[in-house]
This record gives C-alpha cells, sequence and structure tokens, in this order.
C-alpha cells in the first residue's frame, strides 16, 4: 500500500528453506516472518523471548537459524533481513542447537506439567516435546525456589518454572512503563522479583500471564481453574469500554472462564486492560435478568414468559399510539448494543413514525495505551445508528411528551444521567430491555432478559470507526433474546416490518 | 619460529620502585606528560591514529583487538560527545597487572589517556574501576585531582587547548562488568549485564554515544610509542604481538609475581628463569597462560612464545597474561571445580546455555571430583561445554567452557581416574 507523498517500502528477497518470501527492508527475521503470517505458521523457528510487541532481547537463544554466508548460528529475533539472504531454519545444525539449548533450559525445570496450569498452551512444553531429549541427563538436583510468590494483587510466580526470558520484565517496563518487575542475582540463581514494597500494580498487570511463555506466571484468577484443554475458545470483544479489544473467551461447561487477548495489531495488539479483561465475570454474574417479567395489578413485577413480555410490550405500545400518536412513543438506546440491535430498534422507531430517542453514554477515565473514556463497546456505532445524546429526550420524558419508553441497558440512571430512575416513573410503560438488574426494575413494566455480546455475536463498533463482528461464544444457561429479535417480534406484534440489521454484518472485517 | 625477542626491555615498570614516582611532580620529573603535550600540539588526530596502527598494540584486556583499529572506528564529525573508557575492573582470577599499573604508575596511566582521548575527540574518559580495588582508585583520583589542578586535564589539557576529564567510577563487583558492554550497562548504573552487538560501542556505547572501551595496559603503552616511535616498539615483542606485556605469575612458583617481559617470551622461560621454577623443587604438571577462563596447557606444551598467535596453536590465548602454574601434586578435576564455580557465580545469567551450562557444569564436576561420576558424566561434561561455545550474548560462555574443554582434553586420564576409584587421587591438593 503506498500512502500519498511516501515512497513504497523497499521490499527484499529472501529464501527460507527453499521458499521466497518478499519482506520489507528493515525487519528482523522473526518480525518479517510475522508480518508476512508464516511465523510459526508454516516456518517454525521457536523463541520464548521474543515477543512481536516487545524490544529484542536475545537471550533465549532458541531462534538459531543458519544464515549462508555467516559461519556462526544468527538468533532469528536479531537478524535483520538483508537483500539475497538464505536463511535454512531446519537443517542439521540448526536442529541440533535447538536441541542443545532445550536440553539447557530444562536442567532446572521442575517439569511439573501435570500441575501447571500453562500444561496445554506451554511453549516449554510444546518445544520439548519437538526438540529435546525427553529422558533428561541431569542427576543433579534441580534447583530449589519459591513455588508461589504473589508479584502483586493480580498475578501469581512459580520461581521454579521460569526460564528467564525477561518478557514480563520488558513489558512492565516498555508498555505500561511501570517497570516494577526486575531480574535479581546472577547466572542460575537469576530469578524475577518485585522491588521491596512496590508490587506488580498496574492496569495492564494480567498481561504478563499471557506472554510468560510457561507456567510461571498465572492470574490469581484463573490459576488451576480449568485445564486450558477443557477450554472453548471463541473469539469475541471486550465489551468495558469503547476500545473494543479483541479477546477469545474461554468457555467451559457453559460458563465463562475468562478473556485472554486476541492479537489485533489495529485495536489491541495482543494486551486487554485488567479491568476490561475481568468484565467476563459479568456474563455468568448472579444479577444477570434470568426471567422476563411483568408489572401486575398490585404493582409487583411478576414472572412471564418471553412470549408474554413481547405481548405485553407490543400492547403497551400500540395502546399508547392509538391514544395519543406515535410521537409518545420513545426509546433509550444503549453503547452495550449490537449493531444490529441498534438497526432494529431504529427500524422499529422508523416504522412506528417516532423520531425521539436518545444515547447514554456512561464514561470514565482513559488511559494513553487502550483504555476509552466511553464504557461501552458500541458507543460509536450507536451514534453511527443515529441515535445521540438523551438531553432533548429527557426534556422531552419531564415535560410530559412521552408516555411509553423502550429502554436498552440501564445507563440511563447512571448519576451522570438520571441518577435514579425516578424522573421515568410518571410514563405509562417503561419497557426494558436488559442483561444485568438495577434500580431501573422499578419503574419497568416489561422486563425483557436479554443476551450479552458473547451470548448472541454480532458487530460493534469502536471509536475509531472499526466495525467488528463476533460470533456467539455459548448459549445463556437461562432464557434470553437479542434484543434485536425482541425489538423485530415487537414490530411484527404490531405489524409493522423493519429492517433486520443484516447490512453490517456483511460490512464487518 | 620467525618471531625476534630483542634484550629485555621494561618500559613500563621502569620507575615503579622509583621514589616518588607516583606523584604528578616526580612523574614529571622523569619527562612525564611531555610526550602528550608533544602529540596534542604536534599531530593531528589522524596522525595519531596512523601512529598507532603501524605500531600493532593489542589490547591487553584479553581479546588482542589492535588498538589504532578500535580507535580508527570512532566517528569523529563532531556531533555531539564521545567517550573513552578505561576498563579497570581486572576481575579475572589469576590477573593482577592493572592494579600495578594504576597503583604505582598512576600519570602514566593518565598520559596514556589523553593522546587517544585527542585522537579520537572523547571529552570525558570514564575509569571504571573493580570495587574492591579501593586502593588503587584512592591513587587513582589524587592523580586525576593533582593533574586537574595543575592544568594536565581540565579544560585547556597542558596549555593545548583539548579539553579532557577523566571520571572515576567504582564498581559494584561483577566480574562481568569487565566485559565492555557490562560494563556500560554498570557505568550507566544498570544491572551489569552485557549487551547485544550490533550495535557495537564506537556506535553506540555509554549514554548512547560512540565509546572505545580500552584495558588500563593499553593505554600505559601508548606514551612510551609515541616517545620512543613504532620502530623501537616494533623491535620488542613478535611480528604480530609487538611491545612488553605484564605476566603476573602465580600459583606453585618460587617466586610468583608480576613481570614485564616482551611478547613473545616462552612460557617455559618465564615460569623457570623468571619466576624461579616450580615451588620445593616439585615436577610441573600444567600451567594456564593468560587467567582462568584461558584453556590450560600441560607440562609438555610450556615451551611455546607468549604471543596470541603461537598459543593459538596449542589451543590457548594470552588472555590477561595471568600465568597459573600448577604442581604434580594438583588435582587438576579439582582445579575444573574452582574454575566452573567462579564462572557459575559470575554469568550474569541472560543467555540459557551460559546461565544453566555453567551450574550443570559445576554440579558434574563437583559429582565427579567426589568420586560418583562415571564415564559417561565425561561425556555429558564436554557436551554441555560444546553446547555453550559460540552461541551467546558476549563471550563469558566460551570463557566458561574453554577451560573446562582443556581440562578434559590434556587430562580426561585423571578425570577417569576420579571414576575408577570413585574417590580423588590427590585428596590432599588443595581444599575446594
Ligand atoms: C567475561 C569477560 C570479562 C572481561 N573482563 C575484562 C576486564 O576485567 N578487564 C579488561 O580490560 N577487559 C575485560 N574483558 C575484555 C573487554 O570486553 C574488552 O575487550 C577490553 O576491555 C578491551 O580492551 P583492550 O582492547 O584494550 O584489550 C572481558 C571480557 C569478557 C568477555
Ligand atoms: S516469569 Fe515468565 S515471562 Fe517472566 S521471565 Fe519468567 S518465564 Fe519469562
Ligand atoms: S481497553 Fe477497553 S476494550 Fe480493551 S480490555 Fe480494556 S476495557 Fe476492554
Ligand atoms: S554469555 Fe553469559 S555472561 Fe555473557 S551475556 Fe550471556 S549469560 Fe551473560
Ligand atoms: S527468541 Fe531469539 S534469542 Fe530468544
Amino acid at each position: 500500500m503506498s500512502a500519498p507523498g511516501k515512497l513504497r517500502d523497499l521490499m527484499l528477497r529472501i529464501t527460507i528453506d527453499g521458499t521466497r518470501y518478499e519482506v520489507e527492508e528493515g525487519l528482523t527475521l522473526l518480525q518479517a516472518l510475522d508480518e508476512l503470517g508464516v511465523l510459526m505458521k508454516g516456518v517454525d523457528i521457536p523463541h520464548y523471548c521474543w515477543h512481536p510487541k516487545l524490544s529484542v532481547d536475545g537471550s533465549c537463544r532458541m531462534c538459531q537459524v543458519e544464515v549462508e554466508g555467516i559461519p556462526k548460528l544468527q538468533i532469528a529475533c536479531d537478524t535483520p533481513v538483508r537483500e539475497g539472504m538464505v536463511v535454512h531454519t531446519r537443517n542439521e545444525r540448526v536442529l541440533k542447537a535447538r536441541a542443545g539449548v532445550m536440553e539447557l533450559m530444562l536442567v532446572n525445570h521442575p517439569l511439573d506439567c501435570p500441575i501447571c496450569d500453562q500444561a496445554g498452551e506451554c511453549k516449554l512444553q510444546d518445544y520439548a516435546f519437538e526438540y529435546g531429549q525427553m529422558h533428561t541427563r541431569t542427576r543433579e538436583p534441580r534447583r530449589a525456589l519459591k513455588k508461589r510468590v504473589d508479584l502483586g494483587a493480580t498475578i501469581v510466580f512459580d520461581q521454579e518454572r521460569c526460564i528467564l526470558c525477561r518478557r514480563c520484565v520488558r513489558f512492565c517496563r516498555e508498555i505500561p512503563g511501570t517497570s516494577e518487575l526486575a531480574i535479581t542475582q546472577r547466572g542460575d540463581r537469576s530469578t524475577v522479583e518485585t522491588f521491596p514494597g512496590k508490587p506488580l500494580e498496574n492496569d495492564y498487570s494480567m498481561n504478563v500471564a499471557d506472554i510468560c511463555p510457561v507456567g510461571a506466571l498465572t492470574t490469581r484468577d484463573f490459576r488451576f481453574k480449568v485445564r486450558v484443554w477443557f477450554l472453548e475458545e471463541v473469539p469475541g470483544i471486550c465489551t468495558g469500554c469503547s476500545r473494543g479489544c479483541n479477546v477469545h473467551v474461554g468457555v467451559a461447561d457453559d460458563q465463562v472462564r475468562r478473556y485472554t487477548p486476541r492479537r489485533n495489531d489495529d485495536v489491541n495488539d495482543t494486551w486487554l486492560c485488567d479491568s476490561g479483561r475481568m468484565t467476563y465475570q459479568e456474563i455468568g454474574a448472579p444479577d444477570r435478568i434470568r426471567e422476563a417479567a411483568l408489572r401486575g395489578d398490585s404493582g409487583e413485577l411478576i414472572g412471564a414468559t418471553i412470549d408474554q413480555a413481547i405481548d405485553r410490550a407490543a400492547r403497551l405500545v400500540r395502546e399508547a399510539v392509538e391514544k395519543e400518536g406515535p410521537g409518545v412513543v420513545a426509546a433509550l438506546a444503549s453503547g452495550h448494543a449490537t449493531n444490529e440491535d441498534l438497526a432494529a430498534l431504529r427500524g422499529l422507531l422508523a416504522a412506528l413514525g417516532s423520531e425521539t430517542h436518545g444515547l447514554p453514554i456512561v464514561t470514565g477515565a482513559g488511559d494513553a495505551l487502550l483504555v476509552r473514556p466511553e464504557k461501552a463497546a458500541n458507543a460509536e456505532g450507536a451514534r453511527a445508528a443515529g441515535f445521540g445524546e438523551p438531553g432533548l429526550l429527557l426534556d422531552k420524558i419531564r415535560g410530559g411528551g412521552v408516555r411509553v419508553l423502550i429502554v436498552l441497558g440501564h445507563d440511563i440512571i447512571h448519576e451522570q444521567f438520571l441518577g435514579s430512575p425516578e424522573p421515568l416513573a410518571a410514563l405509562d410503560a417503561v419497557i426494558l430491555l436488559d442483561t444485568h438488574r438495577s434500580r431501573l426494575e422499578q419503574v419497568a413494566d416489561v422486563v425483557i432478559p436479554a443476551r450479552h455480546l458473547a451470548e448472541k455475536g454480532g458487530t460493534v463498533t469502536n471509536f475509531e470507526g472499526r466495525i467488528q463482528a463476533v460470533p456467539a461464544a455459548l448459549e445463556p444457561a437461562f432464557e434470553a433474546v437479542a434484543e434485536a429479535h425482541v425489538l423485530a417480534r415487537i414490530a411484527s406484534a404490531l405489524d409493522l416490518s423493519i429492517d433486520d440489521g443484516s447490512e453490517h454484518e456483511r460490512e464487518a472485517d | 619460529m620467525g618471531h625476534r625477542v630483542p634484550h629485555v626491555t621494561h618500559y613500563l615498570t621502569e620507575h615503579f620502585a622509583d621514589d616518588g614516582y607516583t606523584t604528578l611532580s616526580g612523574f614529571r620529573a622523569r619527562g612525564g606528560y611531555e610526550t602528550a603535550r608533544r602529540v596534542l600540539v604536534e599531530q593531528s588526530p589522524d596522525d595519531v591514529i596512523g601512529t598507532l596502527k603501524r605500531a600493532g598494540l593489542k589490547g591487553r584486556g584479553g581479546a588482542g583487538f589492535d588498538a589504532g583499529t578500535k580507535w580508527s572506528f570512532m566517528p569523529r564529525d563532531g556531533a555531539g560527545p564521545s567517550y573513552l573508557v578505561c576498563n579497570a575492573d581486572e576481575s579475572e582470577p589469576g590477573s593482577f597487572k592493572d592494579r600495578v599499573l594504576m597503583e604505582r604508575g598512576p600519570h602514566q596511566l593518565i598520559e596514556g589517556i589523553l593522546i587517544p582521548a585527542f585522537a579520537t575527540g572523547a571529552a570525558t574518559t570514564f575509569l571504571y574501576i573493580r570495587g574492591e580495588y579501593a586502593e588503587p582508585a584512592r591513587i587513582l583520583q589524587r592523580a586525576i585531582d593533582d593533574a586537574t589542578a595543575a592544568g594536565v586535564l581540565g579544560s585547556n589539557v597542558l596549555g593545548t587547548g583539548f579539553a579532557h576529564q577523566i571520571v572515576l567510577v567504582r564498581g559494584a563487583g561483577a566480574y562481568i562488568c569487565g566485559e565492555e558492554t557490562g560494563l556500560l550497562e554498570s557505568l550507566e548504573g544498570k544491572k551489569g549485564q552485557p549487551r547485544r552487538k550490533p550495535p557495537f560501542p564506537a556506535e553506540r556505547g555509554a549514554f548512547g554515544r560512540p565509546t572505545t572501551v580500552n584495558n588500563v595496559e593499553t593505554f600505559c603503552h601508548v606514551p612510551h610509542i609515541f616517545a620512543r616511535g613504532v620502530d623501537w616498539f616494533r623491535s620488542i615483542g613478535t611480528e604480530e604481538s609487538p611491545g612488553t606485556t605484564l605476566f603476573g605469575v602465580s600459583g606453585h612458583v618460587e617466586r610468583p609475581g608480576l613481570y614485564e617481559l616482551p611478547l613473545g617470551t616462552r612460557l617455559d622461560e618465564i615460569i623457570f628463569e623468571h619466576a624461579g621454577g616450580v615451588r620445593a623443587g616439585r615436577k610441573l604438571k600444567a600451567a594456564i597462560p593468560g587467567g582462568v577462563s584461558m584453556p590450560v596447557l600441560p607440562a609438555g606444551h610450556l615451551d611455546v612464545p607468549m604471543a596470541n598467535e603461537f598459543l593459538r596453536e596449542h589451543g590457548s590465548s594470552l588472555g590477561t597474561g595471568g600465568v597459573i602454574v600448577m604442581d604434580e601434586t594438583t588435582c587438576m578435576v579439582r582445579v575444573g571445580c574452582v574454575i566452573s564455580e567462579f564462572f557459575r557465580d559470575e554469568s550474569c545469567g541472560q543467555c540459557t546455555q551460559c546461565r544453566e551450562g555453567t551450574g550443570w557444569m559445576h554440579k558434574l564436576l563437583l559429582r565427579i571430583e567426589r568420586g560418583s561420576g562415571t564415564e559417561a558424566d565425561l561425556d555429558v561434561l564436554e557436551d554441555v561445554a560444546g553446547k555453550m561455545e559460540g552461541a551467546t550474548i558476549c563471550a563469558f560462555a566460551d570463557a566458561a567452557a574453554w577451560p573446562v574443554q582443556a581440562l578434559l582434553r590434556h587430562f580426561r586420564s585423571e578425570f577417569q581416574g576420579h571414576v575408577h576409584a570413585q574417590k580423588c587421587p590427590l585428596p590432599e591438593s588443595f581444599e575446594i
């Protein structure tokens, strides 16, 4: 791709194991292979210390390759590509060197794979099978170190398993810039430590567990919960803010057990913020709305089926329109809904002929790395669907111009907006489609359990306008429906036809 | 053998026994700083480097790289500061020459720094001295202060208009801080561990600036080359390795000590003529030619001239010229234990092979020495040493592997003796 005013980056031709590649000048061999998308997917150069998003360390010595014309083996992570370079990654000499490093790497390793949380996604285990002698020649005692060191509130460290690749150290120094971790001591006494009184404590601390190539760093949250081979990993999006970081949704036994970063160099590189990562807990949270409910004659919410709730919602809308015209039906959109849900909401309002709507987006702190101030994954998508500030709508509600309000989510009662459900109490009807319980139920006449993004899939648009599609990762443990589906059914109960939002799916990347 | 060993000359240590030589006035009374003044006034930086290259002075810090060539790598575009570093970390067991050069000839060193400082355009020299060298540090600091007060150092060096300062930095005690990039990290206040190369220090060294690192002794030769000329210098030593060097002889000899002798002096001559031979009339068993990281030579191989081009043929190297002599009572497996323990302790721990290999070799050697080794352990030992060679960030791993390989090469039967007897045949040798 050539940007205007900029010359096309110089391309070099290199040959790896007999295959020719065109690569960009100025990259190292590993970077070039990573950019080509063939690293460990065709060209296997094992590596421990190198990480695509961290500085080069060059210490594990696992990535040695033979470069024709250079007598010594070279480390691929620190060897710049050159025009005409011919590289061998799996000849006898290279394999022997790898096996040599592997054997030394395991000299002091506890080999406690059966009880290690990393087993199944451990690079040491993988490479040891491939290059190592699985029988060990060491008769010497292995170094005995501490098995459980709390580096901070989120991360537990097993000193014995650490292979001293320094990814975690470089991460803290280079990504959050907090530098809590350091390698202390020398030689085979080296170990990762924090400074006394300064624990690992930053908003990205849990990433060190992801990048640790072995089971030395584990999150207190996930440790020992599930063996990874029982986890199904489905692509997802974090719903914590409008960055829309890409995650793997780890599902076991119909429950989401963790989010881990899914690499997307345009959105979140290979990182997640800690608070966003923990939002997976919202999915199985006890305060999910698990059942539809209708306001009974006594004024209490009474459990109902979803069909009953949809019927009641449709009836409330119809009555209001018949009595006072379509203008009295209004809606509050949500930045937590998908583009498909929002298109359906838009479509329903249009079909009804109502122009009254608003979009409350709760904001908070952002940072220079990933975290965005808007605390909703699809704030941008909601705006793109035509929803805007809720001010006018709220004025109209206060002025009595609204009779029926369809509400997605409960951000409206956040202190940045109404602060309480009180102002909505005077409405004839509030129809609430939501995932989690809130005080908004106090004024709701119809409550319909909605699905979380991970339960319905769909597209969301991040703050930069990037439309991202994800599939459903799991079925909810109770009956819940996507908002788009509910809205479409309300429309059809009203004999209206609306756009189903499938257009967005086609645009998504 | 094609090398010339002319009449013994000892210019570095010539005045070391004189009273007052360590003081500025005593040094000046013997013509000190006159050479530097003349060079700075009369010659251009290119002349100086040209002269140095013709002299063929080889670095005395261990690697033996040509000093003039190294200085020619420094960019002289005047764009920002560049530095010299004087490597006074001297931590290699068996080496103690730099200490004496600093204690007895501090001004000779300063004069030796001024000339390449001028040639490379460096405004500052960092003199990095090992932390344990408290006394040499004190003597040097006084010499630097006196030289600064007298205008030998400072904004107008010897009245020539050249500005230069020397900053003394005391190390925090690690062998690896002697490796030039480990030194630079330590100098910058970080943990001393070698950097990946490239970039080499001449491109990016101390504080990101072009830097040249040389050993104390390397600097000390420089004024003599300019005082007496290239031809004089090249008439001493060998064709490839001109000049003298300080051989530090230790171990089982009658007269351990420091001997300034021409490069190319035979190892057996150093041991038997200069150091008085093996103690108590015992038989010589082996000698290490240049500090513990250099491969040991057995008694039959000691007629070798002490210069890299000859030692190389015997699979060894001059290193720092620290000659360690061992007599017939020495258990060579214990020697291996002691040496490998040092390397195990001092590995910075970055590279897998070095970190794990040094520890593994030490454990294997200890076990063999204690009589619980097997024939297979000897092969494993050799194999581990082989895996450490040539594949790490710095040369430390090689330095740790070579001595073990040489011990196995030359004394395998003694290792086998431990295995078969299931004990050390020379238990009285020395304590480990
Ligand atoms: C492990 C290791 C330790 C070293 N220790 C020293 C030292 O203590 N003093 C020294 O001058 N050079 C030492 N060196 C060599 C330096 O890296 C460097 O080559 C030298 O200072 C250059 O000076 P020269 O060219 O004047 O010899 C060491 C090298 C290695 C690999
Ligand atoms: S804890 Fe993990 S990431 Fe950190 S140095 Fe050890 S192996 Fe590497
Ligand atoms: S930055 Fe935002 S989207 Fe990314 S992990 Fe954090 S909260 Fe989630
Ligand atoms: S070879 Fe040894 S001392 Fe040198 S950088 Fe690697 S681990 Fe450190
Ligand atoms: S990945 Fe290249 S040295 Fe570790």
